[in-house]
């Protein structure tokens, strides 16, 4: 079967409902239509700005008479490794060595349009795109996120490399008059097979250049790879061990001023008046005192970000707002919405509500997960210079598009007048998929043109003022008979993330939340087999901007599955391993499952006082499964000793990074399990900086043991995947240990401590 | 104040209070160490100050003076990756880097006071947050890390 038809025939994606649609709209209509679209010129149209000297072969590749190979890197590192992944995934084709590879950030054009983001697949380049591709290349989204980079350019990069390649070789043939099958590609030159004589890929672009194909060229069957699925090293690491690394909070320009934000303190509230504007705009170093726009915030501008931020402090603020809202009215809605006001069903398999309602021996559990903040580890940030006309922006971000979006939006500035500069991100997490801080910079660096502007938010100004993974509520109902599930039905109450997050950006594109599509992640879909299963979910109202949290519905849909799946293992007195392998019937998910008990020696019996706990979701197109070792020192007292881990990813790129995006995911995870949570009291988020919203960390942390299957199928993310199983593992392991079952985390204020 | 970083004396004009952090980022425009909390909660910011793994966030910069200071920028010498960084790098220690200038000055602080460290060792000095979770690759560095100054391993590129 070839690789295109296995694409197809696999078709279960996990679409996610994600961040809305950048625009470049002085660009033009780019789409072509029809076969082969990534050959035509139109659909590589780009500027070349940023790209320095050489000739283009295509938007992706740039080569200069030295013979270095200048890739464009339109993807946010925010960690994951991606400025190695894609650039490995060109390399491998256009037969160049990873050390002369340089990487340039180009601007938000059509050619670098991540259509996996709204189109919900994988990018087919051997037919024409869907529609929802067409929007997004039309109206380029130029964004990282929902564990796409690979996914979307997997086959489109390697394309780009082999076309460009395809190009080389025939441009050598024909100055060497021979036919092309007399030449191959190495280490960028071009070998004549006859007389071995070499000629540089520089000495050649500007002939390869002018040659047009008229389709892709066959990519290298996976037994000639050279570079994929090896652990190549990452290009970013070097710098990021010696300070040089320049992340957003790193940018400084000539005559740069710092703004430290004071966001309204209510989150449906107003700043209506600065009562000691005089005394804040006599302290030292301050140059500008700035209202944002409907009282959202006030900006201090001073010449060092800390007397920026103690000028913040020592601002007095008349406010409006609701100062009662609470976690427990919250709370308290959700259960109303859980029963009475349903709004969406996404998965009504059988009957599974009338089975439950007439039957005995219901198994019945509620459980719910609090808001969560990113907290990424730089404070969030934006840099912008209004100049007349032009304007210039710097920002670790994850949309280079919205960047430009916001900078228009706010300054009026036309879209070919902004330059956008995408910084390192120091860590993303969906958070910096948002276009808060690029409004905020924008509109302070409109009100003293001339002059850069960085914005930052101060650690607590990060986290009591931002786009919250969700509150969730989920209720289950469950009927075994015997060692399976008759009926499983699932109601959640919530606030839709998709709905929430695009009105921020392009509210013309929001769904409904009755169509949200990250509510039902990892809950709609389960890796077993059921005859009756019913999803479904309702709105929690609250004045609460909510957002797209690393793995999104599944961060907290994967710890209420795979926790009531082993409550139902225990009610039906099985091993919850055992269980769960009996339920499922796909291959891919068995051969996981199964791998994930043996690297964990699920069947030996652990040591005194040690016990352990099991997992399985799929999101992002791929298949996570964990076991959890823990010692029980005390009563409540935990050590957490150990993490198996088995993804498979389908094809793997970078097996390194997938190691390392497992262990990353894991402890995000269980960040989360142990102690994150947002609570609201008096109208005020109550936690403000990390002694409150605490980490886990060294001595906290588990040895993680990482397993990839091998695996030929198309890629699935890497990014957020591991993050689903890691709470429910953890908290299976607790009910092992204790007895008790975490149905409401973090696990903390249940009163664990770990170490 | 005079302040001598990294061997170089710096002439800053700042008011007494004003943290060590913020006279490196804003007013030196080293921007190596990082802000992370302002609390020193997470690390980010560490320093070396005559050895010793410094969070300067809060720590007023008048204090330091007539210290030696020794930020990211000064770990390595005469362009040569010290065993910390040259660990970092084989270990593929990094995601988003951003906590990593502060980890790998924790981690040169803690080789020189105990050269060899044990586990337990690396679990009460490095108490740094890494939000990307690098924990296990960190361990694994300083342990070769230790070994090769141990070995005095020569590290040619």
């Amino acid at each position: 079967m070839s690789e295109n038809n296995k694409k197809k025939k696999r078709g279960k994606w996990s679409r996610r409902a994600f961040i809305g649609i950048g625009g470049l709209a002085g660009l033009g209509l780019v789409v072509g239509v029809g076969g082969n679209i990534y050959l035509s010129r139109n659909a590589n149209r780009f500027s070349g700005k940023g790209f320095g000297e050489g000739e283009s072969l295509n938007a992706w590749i740039r080569i200069s008479p030295d013979n270095m190979i200048t890739l464009a890197m339109p993807r946010a590192e925010m960690g994951q490794g991606v400025s190695t992944s894609l650039p490995m995934l060109i390399a491998e084709e256009l037969e160049v060595d990873m050390s002369r590879i340089q990487l340039v950030s180009p601007q938000p054009e059509p050619a670098y349009a991540n259509t996996m983001l709204l189109g919900g697949g994988p990018r087919d380049i051997y037919s024409s795109l869907s529609f929802m591709e067409k929007i997004a290349t039309f109206l380029p989204l130029v964004a990282t996120g929902g564990s796409t980079s690979i996914p979307d350019a997997y086959d489109l990069l390697r394309s780009m490399g082999a076309s460009a390649r395809e190009t080389l070789i025939q441009a050598a043939a024909s100055k060497w008059g021979v036919d092309k099958s007399q030449c191959y590609a190495e280490n960028a030159h071009v070998i004549n097979k006859s007389n071995n004589e070499k000629l540089t890929y520089g000495e050649l672009a500007n002939a390869a250049a002018q040659i047009k194909l008229d389709k892709v060229p066959e990519l290298k069957p996976k037994k000639d790879w050279k570079l994929l699925g090896k652990p190549i090293q990452r290009l970013d690491i070097p710098e990021k061990v010696n300070g040089t690394a320049e992340f957003g909070l790193d940018v400084r320009l000539d005559g740069i001023l710092y703004g430290v934000i004071r966001h309204a303190t209510y989150h449906d509230g107003a700043i209506t008046s600065i009562k000691n504007l005089s005394q804040i705009e006599g302290m030292k170093g301050v140059k500008k005192v700035v209202l944002l726009p409907d009282g959202r915030g006030v900006v201090v501008v001073a010449d060092n970000t800390w007397r920026a931020k103690n000028a913040t402090v020592a601002l007095d603020l008349e406010e409006t707002g609701n100062k009662t809202l609470s976690s427990a009215d919250i709370d308290a809605q959700a259960q109303n919405v859980i029963d009475n006001k349903i709004i969406a069903t996404p998965k009504d398999k059988g009957n599974a509500t009338k089975i439950l309602d007439e039957a005995e021996n219901v198994i019945e559990a509620t459980y719910d997960v609090p808001y969560l903040a990113h907290a990424c580890m730089e404070p969030i940030n934006c840099t912008v210079l209004v100049k007349g006309e032009e304007a210039e922006i710097w920002c670790g971000h994850q949309g280079s598009s919205i960047m430009a979006d916001g900078v228009s939006a706010v300054a009026g500035t036309a879209y070919e007048k902004i330059k956008v500069n995408v910084k390192y991100l120091g860590g993303g997490f969906g958070r910096r998929a948002e276009i808060d801080m690029i409004l905020n910079a924008t509109y302070v660096a409109k009100e003293m043109e001339g002059t850069p502007i960085q914005l930052v938010y101060t650690r607590e100004e990060d986290i009591r003022h931002e786009m919250y993974r969700p509150y969730v509520k989920s209720k289950f109902r469950a009927k075994l008979n015997g060692e399976k599930i008759e009926a499983w039905e699932h109601k959640a109450a919530l606030q839709s993330v998709g709905y929430s997050s695009i009105m921020r950006i392009k509210p013309a594109f929001a769904d409904p939340p009755k169509k949200d599509k990250s509510s039902p992640e990892g809950a709609a879909e389960l890796p077993y087999e059921m005859e009756n299963m019913k999803m479904a979910f309702g709105q929690i109202e609250a004045p609460i901007q909510v957002g797209n949290w690393r793995s999104v519905g599944s961060s907290q849909n994967g710890f209420f599955t795979e926790s009531f799946m082993d409550e139902c293992a225990h009610a039906a007195r099985k091993d919850p391993f055992e269980f769960r392998k009996n339920l499922i019937k796909d291959t891919r998910y068995k051969n996981v499952l199964n791998k994930v008990a043996e690297i964990s020696n699920w069947n030996q019996p652990l040591g005194e006082n040690k016990f352990r706990g099991i997992a399985l979701c799929e999101s992002f197109g791929s298949i996570v499964g964990q076991v959890a070792e823990i010692t029980k020192l005390g009563d409540k007292q935990i050590s957490i000793d150990k993490f198996y881990c088995v993804i498979d990813c389908g094809r793997v790129v970078n097996p390194d990074t997938v190691e390392a995006q497992m262990q990353s995911g894991i402890i995000f995870g269980l960040s989360a399990a142990l102690y994150g949570e947002i609570t609201f009291k008096n109208g005020e988020v109550e936690q403000y900086n990390f002694p409150q919203y605490e980490m886990v960390r060294m001595d906290v942390a588990p040895t993680i043991v990482v397993h990839i299957m091998d695996v030929d199928e198309y890629p699935g993310g890497v990014g957020e995947p591991a993050t689903p199983p890691a709470a429910p593992a953890i908290a299976n392991a607790i009910f092992a240990a204790t007895g008790e079952r975490i149905r409401s985390l973090p696990l903390k204020k249940h009163g664990y401590t770990f170490v | 104040m005079e302040l001598n970083i990294n061997g170089k004396i710096h002439n800053v004009e700042v008011e007494e209070g004003m943290p060590l952090l913020w006279v490196l980022r804003d007013e030196l425009n080293m921007t190596g160490t990082k802000y992370g909390c302002g609390v020193a909660s997470c690390g980010s910011c560490t320093v070396m100050i005559d050895g010793v793994a410094t969070r300067t966030c809060t720590l007023p910069a008048s204090v330091a003076e007539g210290a030696e200071i020794k930020t990211i920028e000064g770990i390595s010498t005469d362009g040569k990756l010290s065993e910390v960084q040259r660990a970092w790098i084989e270990h593929q220690v990094p995601q988003c880097g951003y906590c990593q200038s502060g980890m790998i000055v924790a981690a040169e602080a803690l080789l020189n006071e105990i050269p060899n460290p044990t586990d337990e060792d690396i679990n009460n000095k490095m108490t740094n947050i890494c939000r990307c979770g690098t924990y296990n690759r960190i361990r694994a560095a300083i342990h070769s890390a230790a070994k090769w100054k141990a070995e005095k391993t020569d590290l040619l590129d």
